[in-house]
């Protein structure tokens, strides 16, 4: 769009045409006092407190040209009343005035006003210190007020919208910033007016109350202290907390947070503004979630199991006796009885000592980030190769962008991509929503796709044909990068469009029109979640193919973008906490055992040891539970006195994320750095910290031989030199030896390929950016509640493709899909927000919304098995039995039993692999 | 030799005099009106705390002597007016300058600096004064609250019922 110029308070600024008045002021560094206005949000002028002179040029009627004044400037004519500048476009040659008398009086009047119904409760407001009708009553208000103070309108004090948010009617200001977020920008919309006069007020029209997942953010965005946070209900005054960085620790998209601590409580999450990621926004399970962190069951002490209990013990005998006996055991057969499953959810940091452990000392690469239950997938390495390109934006697409959004439910598996992509929809760009069942993203959708559940690989291999059916692909970037498209074009032959359209039960139209949309598009983001991993290699192949026959990889906003497990099980991969391959996705000469292998080993006796860092097999599934009980050492390093803990003879507590330093890696590769934001509870340590140790005990024990390896290992100029000369007591480089979780992450840079240059300084280097707030006064726009990125916004690492001249064989291979037969449903375990798994069920708050365990049928079903809602059903598999209550639902394809993947709910008591047939009987 | 004597005499002239010493602690000297001495959070005739727990008197005090963690007021047995009262209020008397911004700071003149100034401790711990030592006895009411306060405490109106 062409740049205008206009003049503003006689300062003259150039900025794109259809800027509002108020944005045009703040670029210039002027500041016209909001309440309404909010810069993620369209104006409605609501409020009045922005009035300002306006003039524009006068035109010639004969002419219609700018008349010229006797002083050779344009003549300005100024318009006759105050107009509202935030809803006003800036045109050229526009004079603005913020500042004369007129403006002055407006302003005052316009609080005077909105004063008259508002309580003056300061001193008990939970907004009290980042409010900005105290901040602007205090720049522009009238000091007195004329109006009767008895004639106040009142309401009830605070209501309950919902278990997690509060409102005081009689504070509100009517400015309806609230209602503008969930309708335009999260899409809920939940919210709205009620009556008119003075018994004007905001009400919620969903049952149950306020049902978003993103309520906390109306909190943030309102100028006054109607909306209020509950779990932060008279916590503290907002003056009175230090917000320290750190990272959620949720979900994959790895949202900047700040843990505002009083002394050693955190009092309350807040978003930290970082438009890369995650904007100013913040999902209710990300702000309210965090009390795990001070729940009374934690873990203090480590425990060793003495005749049977386990008892407490010292951090010194227990890492030695673990050391001993893990060294004892792996003496015999080096590296083959040994195994460790760390989760994804554990910072970088950690999971690189953990494999070091193992690789480096233990000479084993049984190791896993998954728990080896039979519906988890293979790992994801499209990432790795054609992942979202570094400096990707997803806050600044718009038009020209296409996502498809395939297999995955964002809302529930990484909440704050549903902003993100509703924003780039709104923005002008396209949303393709293909799914097995409904989600709500559809709603938001350009196009959606509803295929059959196990055809999601048929969808991409039918887009792929429609796209070289219409000649779509990239010509010059397949010629020059892509090996082998005639390959893919004869694989492709049997999955031509119609084929395709006919078994998955999605029209041709649809299809077509997806290619179309892909291959027009100049931006490509392939996002798919949890149901589409389950697929299999042939999808991920498939989608890897899209993004290379049509040129969309290895440049910003570009590539896929997968919603991993879990907050970091991206870094899990990248360290190489797996079997298959080394940190930075290195190849391995010989690969160790997966978490199912191990499992089984167990029972076989393959395996002898395990240590389990953060994760449950024995919660997630019942063969493992069985299994943990045949090693000799099971060690268990957690939050929590998990199922497997209370099986374990050694059970070691970690400090959480709050307690520590470290670095996560989000699904788009990003990695960002928290902090820790109070000591730990009782003894409990960083897992890095346990791992040093536990390391320089047992390299106290090891072979001479070994001795040197580790010196190689720990890549430090001097270490073979002296590693030949070192005594079994000290260890000469001393390996195993970090002050800090820095000297750490140093050691990754420095062995890790893909972290190369992403050091601790480099991923605060970039604070704020272009986005970043203004100089003036931003608290007025942001209400002072999301904080300003003061830690950086963290760095990338550049995916494979990135690399400019690397060409890549397209692969194919063909689906088989596991259909049940007509007896039987597939049965679809949907990832679901509020799990109420060990990290949530301490948050009271958020239990209200965790789902009650059900069932969903379909209703050609429902009807043909005779269940109606509320029926009990018995759904049986080869593995087992599971009794839930039937829900009839819309939104459930046929031959679908969709139970929601709930702590609550014993799936794994019926799965017998990605995916389970399952039969369904009604119980008498 | 004169000026010895002339000592001696003034000497002389006040043992006849009232001495300006008083015998402490036997005897106590009385302080003036706005003398600021210890603390004492005060109630409202009602019996019902004054303090709001508002935080306002921590954020003036320029010593940081003084800890508020505020909590919620049950409606049915409240502690004090309005929706919250202070669960937990100190003030470190060592810390303490005795300055008064917090009386001036409180919205509801629930912390008044008194008279007492007989201060002295045997460890630093016993300088930090609760609101149990610091609250006055529920007799002893200090005025009613201001209109503000009553209508932070006031029945819920219906919107119905307001005036249009």
């Amino acid at each position: 769009m062409p740049d205008v110029t206009l003049t503003i308070d006689g300062k003259e600024i150039t900025v794109p045409q259809g800027t509002g008045t108020v944005e045009a002021a703040r670029a210039a560094g002027i500041e016209i006092p909001v309440f309404c206005h909010h810069p993620k949000l369209q104006p409605v002028g609501m409020c009045r407190m922005c009035l300002v002179e306006v003039g524009t040029p006068k035109m010639d009627p004969a002419t219609k040209k700018p008349m010229i004044g006797e002083d050779g400037k344009p003549v300005i004519a100024m318009m006759p009343n105050l107009q509202v500048a935030c809803t006003n476009p800036v045109s050229n040659g526009m004079v603005v005035k913020t500042n004369t008398a007129e403006v002055e009086f407006a302003r005052k009047g316009v609080l005077e006003f909105l004063l008259t119904s508002h309580p003056l409760d300061c001193p008990v407001c939970i907004k009290g210190g980042e409010c900005p009708l105290q901040n602007l009553t205090m720049g522009y208000g009238p000091g007195v007020s004329r109006f009767d103070y008895a004639d106040k309108v009142h309401f009830q004090k605070p209501i309950s919208l919902s278990p997690l948010i509060d409102l005081d009617r009689e504070r509100c200001i009517l400015c309806s910033r609230c209602v503008r977020f969930e309708d335009e920008i999260a899409g809920d919309a939940v919210l709205g007016f009620a009556n008119r006069g003075r018994g004007w007020m905001i009400q919620s029209k969903s049952n149950p109350s306020f049902n978003s997942k993103f309520s906390g953010n109306t909190v943030d965005i309102c100028p006054v202290g109607a909306l209020m946070s509950h779990d932060f209900r008279f916590a503290g005054r907002v003056w009175e907390v230090k917000p320290v960085p750190s990272i959620c620790p949720h979900c994959p998209v790895g949202c900047n947070v700040t843990l505002d601590m009083r002394y050693r409580d955190i009092k309350r999450v807040q978003p930290r503004e970082n438009d890369w990621v995650n904007e100013i926004w913040l999902c209710d399970r990300g702000r309210y979630g965090y009390h795990f962190v001070d729940s009374p069951k934690r873990l203090t002490k480590p425990l060793v199991r003495r005749n049977g209990v386990l008892v407490e013990t010292t951090w010194a005998a227990a890492l030695e006796e673990i050391a001993q006996r893990l060294a004892g055991i792996n003496r015999g057969y080096p590296g083959t009885v040994v195994g460790g499953i760390a989760s994804g959810r554990l910072a970088n940091e950690d999971l690189y000592l953990f494999q070091k452990l193992f690789r480096d000392l233990l000479k084993s690469s049984n190791l896993d980030c998954r728990t080896g239950a039979p519906e988890e997938a293979e790992h994801d390495d499209l990432a790795y190769a054609f992942g979202l390109g570094s400096g990707s934006d997803l806050s600044k697409l718009g038009k020209g962008t296409s996502v498809l959004v395939l297999g995955a439910d964002p809302e529930e598996e990484a909440p704050v991509y549903v902003l993100r992509l509703r924003g780039i929809k709104r923005r002008g760009g396209e949303l393709i929503v293909a799914n097995g069942r409904a989600t709500k993203l559809d709603a938001s959708a350009t196009h959606t796709a509803r295929f059959r559940y196990g055809f999601e690989a048929l969808f991409m291999f039918g887009v792929l044909s429609a796209l070289l059916e219409a000649g779509a692909e990239n010509k010059t970037f397949s010629g020059e990068r892509v090996k082998n498209l005639g390959m893919l074009r004869q694989a492709l032959e049997p999955y031509n469009v119609g084929a395709v359209a006919q078994q998955i039960g999605v029209s041709e139209e649809t299809i077509r029109g997806v290619a179309t949309s892909v291959a027009g598009a100049e931006n490509l983001i392939v996002m798919y979640g949890r149901e589409a991993i389950a697929a299999g290699t042939p999808l991920l192949q498939a989608i890897g193919n899209l993004l290379l026959v049509t040129g969309h990889v290895g440049k910003a906003n570009n590539g896929a973008l997968p919603l991993l497990r879990y907050n970091n099980s991206r870094g899990a991969l990248d360290m190489g906490v797996r079997p298959d391959k080394g940190p930075g996705y290195t190849p391995l000469p010989q690969a160790g055992m997966t978490a199912r292998e191990m499992i089984a080993g167990a029972v076989s006796g393959k395996l002898r040891a395990l240590y389990l860092v953060g994760s449950d097999p024995a919660a997630a599934y019942p063969q493992a539970a069985a299994a943990l009980g045949k090693l000799d050492l099971l060690i268990v390093q957690e939050l929590f006195m998990t199922a497997s803990a209370e099986q374990a003879h050694f059970v070691l507590p970690a400090a959480s994320f709050a307690e520590r330093d470290g670095t996560y890696t989000n699904s788009e590769r990003r990695v960002q750095r928290f902090r820790q934001a109070r000591d730990a509870v009782g003894e409990s340590r960083p897992d890095w910290q346990i791992f040093a140790t536990l390391g320089r005990e047992l390299a106290k024990l090891l072979p001479q031989e070994q001795m040197t390896q580790v010196g190689k290992a720990s890549a430090k100029p001097a270490a073979k030199g002296q590693a030949k000369v070192v005594t079994q007591a000290a260890p000469g480089p001393r390996p195993w030896v970090y002050r800090s979780s820095d000297d750490v992450h140093a050691e990754i840079i420095q062995n890790v390929g893909i972290y190369a240059g992403l050091s601790y300084s480099a991923l605060r280097g970039q604070a704020g950016g272009v986005w970043g707030r203004q100089a003036t006064h931003d608290a007025i726009f942001y209400d002072g509640t999301s904080y300003a990125n003061t830690e950086g916004v963290g760095a990338q690492w550049p995916a494979l493709a990135e690399q400019s001249r690397l060409a890549f064989d397209l692969v194919f291979s063909k689906p088989t899909p596991v259909v049940a037969d007509g007896q039987q449903f597939t049965l679809v375990a949907a990832a679901r927000l509020y799990d109420d798994g060990t990290l949530m069920q301490p948050s009271e708050l958020l239990r209200f919304w965790v789902a009650q365990p059900y069932v969903g049928l379909s209703q050609p079903d429902a009807q043909r098995l005779g269940v109606e809602s509320g029926d009990k059903v018995r759904l049986t598999s080869q593995a087992g039995q599971l009794e839930l209550f039937a829900r009839v639902d819309r939104e459930v394809g046929v031959g679908i039993a969709l139970v929601p993947d709930l702590e609550t709910i014993p799936l794994a008591a019926v799965q017998t692999g990605v995916v389970t047939p399952v039969r369904i009987e009604k119980v008498a | 030799m004169f000026d010895f004597i002339k000592g001696l005499g003034t000497t002389a002239k006040y043992l006849f005099k009232k001495p300006v010493t008083v015998s402490y602690p036997e005897v106590k000297r009385p302080v003036r009106e706005r003398f600021r001495g210890r603390h004492e959070l005060k109630r409202f005739e009602s019996g019902l705390e004054r303090c709001i727990g508002c935080s306002l008197c921590a954020a003036a005090c320029p010593a940081d002597a003084i800890y508020v963690q505020p909590a919620e007021n049950d409606p049915l047995h409240p502690v004090g007016v309005g929706e919250r009262y202070a669960e937990k209020y100190e003030i470190n008397m060592i810390r303490c300058i005795f300055c008064g911004y917090c009386e001036d700071a409180c919205p509801t003149n629930a912390i008044v600096l008194e008279h007492d100034y007989e201060l002295s401790f045997y460890d630093r711990k016993s300088a930090v004064y609760t609101k149990e030592m610091l609250l006055v006895a529920p007799d002893k009411g200090h005025g009613e609250p201001s209109p503000l306060l009553l209508n932070l405490n006031r029945p819920p109106n219906p919107p119905a019922q307001i005036d249009l």
